[in-house]
């Protein structure tokens, strides 16, 4: 029941914000662009490219870097990870993607729904967008246990984010995610409540130090387990993001090796600071029509 | 021998295909027709305000700073592979232009000169840019 409860406030609240706005129409004026693309390190952003952009994204990291120079920081190291995804914007406020990922074979769907924009007169003084995932693990049917069902590949990941754009130069955010696996093995759960915390801090007009923190929460009311065993560890990242008027490329350190959120709030078993992180880097390109 | 000789036939002609797609020379873009909308359009910011010119400043660097250069004077580092030869920002005959016709030719634009109407969606941002590339 609680579960169910979950699922529908993740729906409903977008909803409830809709209705909101119509009500509080105002002349007021957005900020300007609070982060230079949809994606910060691991997490997504606020921002929608608008109408009828088509992106292309390509997400890397490669292995783990503690092996140091003998395997090149992890550029050498097993346990590579790649996402190539395209994304387009229907509306400026909407955007609908699909990606495909080396581990587990993932192929997402993915969409992203602007629902407010901060104002610059404080009337709304956050942004507030949904983003929504749904993927389906691509490997072979052993992988899945010995009563297989197709629906057993899919996964799915729910999200709310909130923006605030401090300054010209910092813009922070929260994101509260409820992510839901439909097999999970029997120490596992099937559910994961999580919060995200994502910044920038431009350094020069083309130039942004980020930084993020993905944390599960351990919560006993929509766990299946009595105690919990290996549950999946925090993510934390910084990087360095270069942006021009059709690119964004962002380099940094983080400790999942999943791309895919679901699989970052759910399996992550990488503690950062005992040195379990990795290179990465992301690339945007635009094309308007 | 055979393979020296075919590694300079590969290099060789590799160097030709190359060459083949590097202009050999920038030619003059014509003179730009101006609709009448933007020949009568109207800055709507204040020209001297220190925050837009700021924000004129980021936009320049993200938008415009690869072909036209930090100076404007298209030393940018993409304005070599262009056909056509940048013009010069900082020249007094540039100064001339309208805000609406440099308006038009920055947003709107023609052949290598990009559109940039969905990429800077803001109005007060295109201007900032106009007053930016007025203090070049």
């Amino acid at each position: 029941m609680k579960r169910i409860i979950l699922i529908l406030s993740f729906f409903i609240l977008p909803l409830s914000y809709i209705l909101a706005q119509d009500e509080a129409e105002t002349q007021s004026v957005p900020v300007r662009a609070p982060f230079e693309s949809g994606v910060l390190i691991d997490n997504q952003t606020v921002q929608i490219p608008t109408k009828g952009t088509l992106e292309f994204l390509i997400h890397h990291r490669f292995g783990i870097v503690d092996n140091g120079i003998t395997d090149l920081f992890g550029i050498y190291a097993p346990g590579a990870n790649v996402r190539l995804g395209l994304n387009y914007s229907l509306r400026d406020n909407l955007v609908v993607g699909f990606g495909t990922t080396k581990n587990k074979k993932m192929q997402d769907f993915q969409w992203k729904w602007l629902i407010f924009e901060q104002t610059r007169d404080y009337k709304f003084p956050v942004s507030l967008a949904y983003y929504g995932n749904f993927a389906i693990d691509g490997r072979s049917d052993d992988a899945f246990g010995i009563s297989y069902k197709f629906a057993n590949r899919f996964s799915f990941f729910n999200q709310l984010i909130f923006s605030h754009r401090i300054n010209d130069m910092i813009s922070i955010q929260v994101s509260p995610s409820y992510t839901h696996y439909n097999i999970a093995d029997s120490v596992s759960d099937h559910d994961k409540i999580g919060v995200s915390f994502s910044g920038r801090v431009k350094i020069s007009p083309q130039s942004s130090i980020m930084i993020q923190a993905d944390i599960p929460l351990k919560i006993k009311g929509i766990s299946e387990q009595l105690e919990f065993t290996n549950p999946s560890k925090p993510n934390f990242g910084i990087g360095w993001e270069i942006s021009t008027s059709t690119h964004a490329f962002q380099i940094y350190a983080g400790s999942a090796a999943g791309i895919l959120p679901q699989e970052i709030m759910m399996n992550n078993q990488n503690n950062f600071f005992d040195g379990d992180f990795m290179i990465g880097f992301t690339i945007t390109r635009l094309w308007s029509f | 021998m055979k393979t020296r000789f075919l590694s300079f036939f590969v290099v060789f002609f590799g160097a030709v295909l190359l060459m083949s797609f590097t202009p050999q020379d920038q030619k003059k873009g014509s003179a730009w027709d101006i609709p009448a909308k933007y020949q009568k359009m109207k800055n709507t910011t204040k020209a001297d305000d220190a925050s837009l010119l700021k924000i004129g400043k980021m936009m320049w660097a993200k938008h415009c700073k690869s072909c036209h250069g930090s100076e404007g004077k298209g030393e940018g580092p993409k304005a070599k592979m262009l056909k056509t030869s940048i013009v010069d920002f900082t020249a007094k005959d540039f100064k001339s232009n309208a805000d609406g016709s440099l308006y038009f030719k920055s947003f709107v634009g023609r052949d290598e000169m990009p559109n940039f109407e969905k990429k800077i969606t803001s109005e007060e941002d295109r201007w900032a840019i106009i007053n930016y590339i007025k203090t070049l």
